[in-house]
């Protein structure tokens, strides 16, 4: 049922696709991020706003993608805007919630400290709290890009040019061929696996202070022993 | 190193608006702490001590009256020098996880922008100072410490810019009594040197008592209930709360605060190893207490020798001695002697200097009659409390 001669004779043109997929996926999560992370931080400085902007995102995720992308097209046109907004507006709900998850996660005392201590605002944002926000928003960010990479399929839809990996879905389809069906579909699952992978070792890279926890509990007895001994 | 200022609460009030507890309030709060003095802010919960001191660093910023460092209003001054001009420890410590050892120490200099070289030096000498080895602890984070260490570095962050003053909020209060123990003796210690106007928070009144060249007690609804000397607050208690708040115990806890140097020692009378049994016998007759302290050639004492056991002729010798006092020295506090006297066989402890010779005797009524000579009337009796 699948053809392992078309695969390899149509390899360059599936790298193509990856790279177009890759291209699409990024430019959404980058801009969805940005948006995102303004929204959040406007959030935490004024509760008041997180309600609804969540209402918003929430509403904009639940309109269907398969509608969405055609609608756009009578405004936009057939253009790579038009596959970039719904994906950066898919995106939002899961970034500002982990965002603002991140900075709430931030203890309390330690923003105390900071302040008693005598950071400025702005130093105690970017110096205390985003260094700590890091684990939750980078886990919003592997969350946005699995589905941001799901979702680029669905670009196809809007023809030849768009989709990505999509592509080989849309025509698999068309044309009754499984193996370019199935080529697409599991190729597009192991990007997103790829990419998940590679932003936790980011993350392990960005974050070294959380991997030190399992040897502290080794050195709480240590204080007593040297105490008792003195 | 920077000279050390004065803090002064000028009738401060902090009322929290809309809230119908008063935890937390401080109401119209005078006191002066003079530079380079420990003042310790004891009290129940809520009695307003964590809010009067985060007043000098504005943390809370007071609704009436002023708080003056250094003689300056500090609602007159730029918050973010304030703070960085002023130590502050918290009880969890506030270390930043995200940073090593040696970037939480060196924050503040850092955020002031020093040079990187007088950074780093300035880093190790902090860890070495505080009792840190830097080559072991400059990389590490926070969570590979141990509660003590993590209090030490707390203490060598506040420390970094050299501030003339250190706010101490419950800072050994996370941590096991041996270790408290250890991190208040460092910090007196220190002190010696460092000479620091020391603003201290803390719910113990022992931890107060020793902490403290100043005690202000303080009760719920913020009120000062008595600011003095930890000596004067044990033995003239203002009122009935401090009274009750320092404990019945409060009279064991004066003793701990007195050392056996403050005392007149009585003059035992002594034999040596060697002399003359009869004139020595003669001396033990006329001493009140019919007993002759035995000593070697280095007046190190020996044991007690029973005037009846005193042969009539020959000289004295060491077997004569059957009985041994505790050993003190000027150091000692009259708790420590106090508790010392009552295990041993002989009521009188002998006080020696450091090559072990005698200085004299301290007995028990001794360190009664100092406990009353000290005491003023005893207007609010100690009273047991239950529970």
């Amino acid at each position: 049922m699948i053809d392992g001669g078309w695969i390899i004779d149509h390899l360059d043109v599936i790298f193509g696709r990856a790279v177009q997929h890759l291209y699409l996926s990024a430019i959404a999560v980058a801009v969805g991020f940005v948006i995102s992370f303004a929204l959040a931080v406007w959030s935490i400085r004024r509760r008041a706003v997180y309600g609804p902007i969540v209402g918003v995102a929430g509403i904009l995720y639940t309109i269907p993608s398969l509608a969405l992308f055609p609608i756009l097209v009578g405004i936009t046109g057939l253009s790579d805007l038009t596959a970039e907004v719904p994906l950066v507006l898919y995106s939002l709900l899961i970034f500002i919630r982990n965002i603002v998850a991140g900075f709430d996660g931030v203890p309390s005392e330690i923003l105390e400290a900071a302040n008693g201590i005598g950071y400025t605002r702005r130093d105690r944002f970017w110096q205390v709290e985003v260094p700590l926000a890091i684990p939750l928003i980078v886990a919003g960010i592997r969350l946005a890009s699995v589905s941001t990479i799901g979702l680029v399929t669905i670009t196809g839809i809007l023809g030849d040019r768009f989709g990505g990996l999509g592509f080989f879905i849309f025509e698999g389809y068309r044309h009754g061929f499984p193996t370019e069906l199935f080529t697409g579909g599991l190729a597009s699952i192991l990007l997103a696996i790829l990419v998940d992978r590679l932003l936790v070792v980011a993350q392990r890279r960005l974050t070294p202070w959380t991997r030190t926890d399992r040897s502290a509990a080794g050195q709480t007895a240590t204080d007593s022993a040297r105490a008792a001994g003195a | 190193m920077s000279q050390a200022e004065p803090v002064a609460f000028d009738h401060v009030t902090k009322r929290y608006p809309g809230s119908g507890s008063s935890d937390g309030a401080v109401q119209n709060l005078s006191l002066e702490v003079p530079a380079g003095k420990i003042c310790v802010l004891v009290g129940p919960s809520g009695c307003g001590k964590t809010t009067s001191l985060k007043m000098v660093n504005r943390l809370v910023e007071p609704t009436d009256g002023k708080v003056l460092v250094g003689g300056i209003d500090v609602m007159t001054r730029d918050v973010i020098e304030l703070r960085r001009g002023i130590g502050y420890v918290i009880q969890q410590v506030g270390l930043f996880p995200h940073q090593t050892i040696g970037e939480n120490v060196i924050t503040v200099p850092r955020l002031m922008g020093w040079p990187k070289a007088r950074q780093r030096e300035r880093t190790d000498e902090l860890l070495s100072l505080v009792g840190l080895d830097p080559a072991k602890y400059r990389d590490r984070y926070p969570s590979q410490l141990s509660g003590g260490e993590r209090q030490r570095v707390g203490v060598a962050r506040a420390l970094a810019a050299d501030p003339p003053i250190l706010l101490m909020d419950e800072p050994f209060g996370a941590v096991d009594p041996i270790v408290r123990e250890r991190l208040q003796n460092e910090l007196l210690r220190l002190q010696e040197d460092l000479a620091k106007t020391i603003l201290f928070v803390t719910h113990d009144i022992d931890e107060a008592i020793k902490m403290g060249d100043l005690v202000a007690v303080m009760q719920v609804g913020g009120h000062l209930a008595q600011f003095g000397p930890p000596d004067e607050i044990l033995a003239n208690p203002a009122s009935e709360f401090v009274a009750r708040f320092v404990g019945a115990d409060r009279g064991l806890k004066r003793l701990s605060l007195s050392r056996v140097a403050d005392l007149e020692l009585r003059q035992p009378t002594t034999g040596t190893v060697g002399e003359d049994a009869a004139e020595a016998r003669k001396r033990a007759w006329s001493d009140p207490f019919r007993y002759l302290l035995l000593v070697d050639a280095q007046r190190r004492p020996i044991g007690w020798v029973d005037e009846r056991q005193i042969p009539k002729d020959g000289v004295l010798s060491e077997s004569m001695a059957f009985s041994m006092s505790p050993l003190l020295n000027r150091r000692t506090t009259l708790k420590d002697a106090l508790s010392m006297l009552l295990d041993a066989d002989v009521q009188a402890g002998i006080v020696v200097d450091r090559s072990g010779a005698v200085l004299g005797l301290v007995t028990a009524d001794m360190v009664a009659e100092r406990m009353r000579e000290t005491a003023g009337e005893a207007s609010f009796p100690a009273v047991a409390l239950e529970a």
